[in-house]
């Protein structure tokens, strides 16, 4: 055997595992669920084939539309926000010299935190006087009381609130790495020529940070669009409501699949899930990596 | 174009002294070349001259205005950085624009002297290209023709090509005294490469430890350096230095050179005006390049002469360079191009007594 092939073999005695788990356990399932979103099976008796049925349902279905609308607005509000909030907080946590580090753990133990116990700390934040933190510090300010979670236009970015904190400690590392690997003689450069911070922000630091934004606004986006666990725990019964007013469509899958017991609909769901998932992923790698 | 004066500059981070109160004097359209070693502050004073760095005491003049707090873009000098510090995502033509951009300059205005430059340097079939689709010397000359478009008073550069290969590096040094040539700019240029520093400079500033050790012509460095580091660090191979003691034969001083058991000591009378250099040292360090050392056949025998045996032998065309040990010192001499002696083989050394210098036991040099 020469090295070239030992060390092939070698290769893939350790690919064979992963490659494995991901076919048995993530391919094979995922394949067979696009079987399972033309049949009707709640688990008990065998699959029916029932054709475009669970499509054509899921068109009529108000309840599937709110929480199309509902991920919808959970991207697009939380991906633009949590970007900019991050790099703001790296952009001028990157001159400080003061605490640094302290100051960045900070940011970015939400990141390390059970996704269930902050839901729940937040949960309480929001809740009526004397008990949430949020409403007290409203009234002590002599602002009236909010409902927050139990209101249809609240709930959504209520929701939403903590799931963009959570992610911003990694998005503000990634942002800092991105910050410290500008050299420091394109700053020098711009400062003999000149360059008002304005210039030197729109026209060096954040053309230079491109790669760091494509892979963020991709990473948050596919994060936000798949945005459960949060809703699941703040809201009653892991609901998404009230009213449905805060459901994304995985909750909505979850429910027809674990509640419902309709595992055909919760399949065909599931699909179009994975194509805008696919699109909106596709879309993004294209438009920011062109030039 | 403008004269540049430093008086008493001095640079301190916390408890360090980077740069300890140095005196300069640059002429109009002078081309000033600062050299040494890696923490000697010569980067350091070329950046507070641009201003990235505060002053901390001391004054600063560019022209006839003291800049010690005026922002880099106010004093009128534009800076070439090692890495060049070009804009990745910009084209040539926008990199070279950029700095009359930000000083909002008309169209018309920026568009006319960016080809100018261009048309100058060579770059005009470039000015689309992006940085990274240039060679290492087009890029060099980029960041030229971005310090040229700014019209300065003064350019400074900071080892502007310690980042090309050799035969690039020997190219683009040309370019530089060319463009100085033609637009005759006062120039400040930094660089730890004494090649460099010689081939460039009008004047050398060769500076230690945050001080300037000389401030010369590139010929008054080095064949009158006033200190023993001055004399090590210019010219290639590095000179000689010998430690000897002096003796006095019929009242006169000399150096006597102690031999290896069965050899007689080599004795060095000195005279005339060199002589009186001597007076009141018990012993001096001796320089002497490796240029001024000949090495011939063993054969060859003349008065002032060494024996010793070859270490190495490096042939270099014209020359051979050798490395010979004798009376207990390792001697680097040349010999003719044709002259390769092996290892362990016996040669002579010769030299003019005249091409020494003495330095004192603090590095200073001794005499004219």
């Amino acid at each position: 055997m020469t090295i070239e092939r030992k060390l092939a073999l070698q290769a893939w005695i350790f690919l064979a595992l992963p490659v494995l788990f991901f076919c048995l356990i993530r391919f094979y399932p995922a394949l067979e669920s696009f079987g399972i979103a033309f049949s009707e099976w709640n688990l008990l008796s065998p699959p029916k084939y029932v054709g475009l049925a669970n499509f054509n349902r899921m068109v009529g279905d108000p309840v599937f539309w709110i929480a199309f609308r509902n991920t919808f607005l959970y991207l697009a509000i939380g991906t633009p926000l949590s970007l900019l909030l991050a790099f703001l907080v790296a952009y001028h946590l990157d001159q400080v010299r003061f605490a640094h580090g302290l100051i960045r753990a900070c940011y970015f133990i939400p990141h390390l935190t059970s996704a269930v116990a902050m839901a729940w700390v937040w949960r309480w934040f929001y809740q009526p006087p004397p008990v949430g933190l949020f409403n007290n510090l409203l009234n002590a300010g002599g602002l009236d009381t909010q409902p927050f979670l139990r209101s249809t236009t609240q709930a959504l970015p209520a929701v939403l609130a903590p799931a963009i904190w959570a992610g911003l400690g990694f998005q503000i590392v990634l942002f800092m790495a991105g910050l410290r690997a500008i050299p420091s003689s394109y700053y020098e450069a711009a400062r003999i020529d000149g360059a008002g911070r304005w210039m030197v922000l729109r026209e060096i630091t954040i053309p230079l940070l491109r790669p760091t934004i494509v892979f963020l606004v991709v990473i948050s986006s596919i994060g936000f669009l798949r945005i459960f666990d949060t809703v699941y725990n703040m809201t009653d019964n892991g609901a998404g409501g009230p009213l449905n007013s805060s459901k994304p469509l995985v909750l909505y899958i979850y429910e027809s699949a674990f509640r419902s017991y309709q595992m055909g609909y919760a399949a065909a769901q599931t699909i179009v899930f994975f194509l805008i998932l696919l699109a909106v992923s596709l879309i993004q790698l294209r438009l920011m990596r062109t030039r | 174009m403008a004269r540049l004066s430093l008086r008493n500059l001095v640079k301190r981070y916390g408890q360090t002294e980077a740069v300890r109160g140095i005196d300069l004097d640059v002429a109009d359209g002078e081309f000033i070349v600062l050299v040494g070693p890696s923490g000697c502050g010569k980067s350091t004073t070329l950046r507070m001259i641009a201003g990235l760095e505060s002053v901390t005491a001391g004054t600063l003049t560019i022209g006839d205005r003291v800049v010690n707090t005026v922002e880099p873009k106010d004093r009128d000098i534009a800076m070439v950085f090692q890495n060049y510090a070009l804009y990745p995502h910009m084209s040539v033509y926008r990199n070279m624009a950029f700095g009359l951009r930000a000083a909002k300059r008309p169209a018309d205005e920026i568009d006319r002297k960016v080809r100018q430059a261009a048309e100058m340097l060579g770059l005009t079939p470039l000015l689309e290209r992006r940085p990274h689709e240039l060679s290492g010397g087009q890029r060099q000359r980029v960041s030229m023709g971005r310090a040229i478009v700014r019209d300065p008073q003064v350019f400074l550069f900071d080892e502007p090509l310690s980042n090309l290969d050799a035969q690039l590096r020997g190219q683009v040094r040309t370019e530089i005294k060319r463009l100085h040539q033609a637009i005759g700019t006062t120039i400040v240029y930094v660089t730890h490469d004494q090649v460099e520093a010689m081939t460039l400079a009008d004047r050398i500033v060769i500076m230690r430890d945050g001080r300037i050790e000389q401030v010369g012509t590139p010929l008054e460095v080095f064949h009158r350096p006033r200190t023993q580091f001055v004399a090590s660090f210019i010219g290639t191979p590095t000179m000689n230095l010998i430690p000897i003691p002096v003796i006095r034969i019929d009242g006169q001083p000399a150096l006597r050179l102690e031999a290896q058991v069965g050899a007689s000591p080599l004795v060095i009378p000195v005279t005339g005006a060199r002589a009186g250099a001597l007076e009141g040292h018990a012993g001096v360090t001796v320089g002497l390049r490796p240029d001024d050392l000949r090495v011939l056949p063993a054969s060859a025998a003349t008065d002032q002469a060494l024996q010793g045996s070859v270490v190495i032998a490096e042939p270099l065309g014209p020359t051979t360079q050798i490395t010979v040990s004798s009376h207990g010192l390792d001697l680097v001499g040349m010999g003719d191009g044709h002259f390769l002696p092996k290892a362990g083989e016996r040669v002579t050394l010769t030299f003019d007594p005249e091409t020494l210098h003495f330095f004192g036991p603090d590095g200073a040099r001794l005499g004219a």
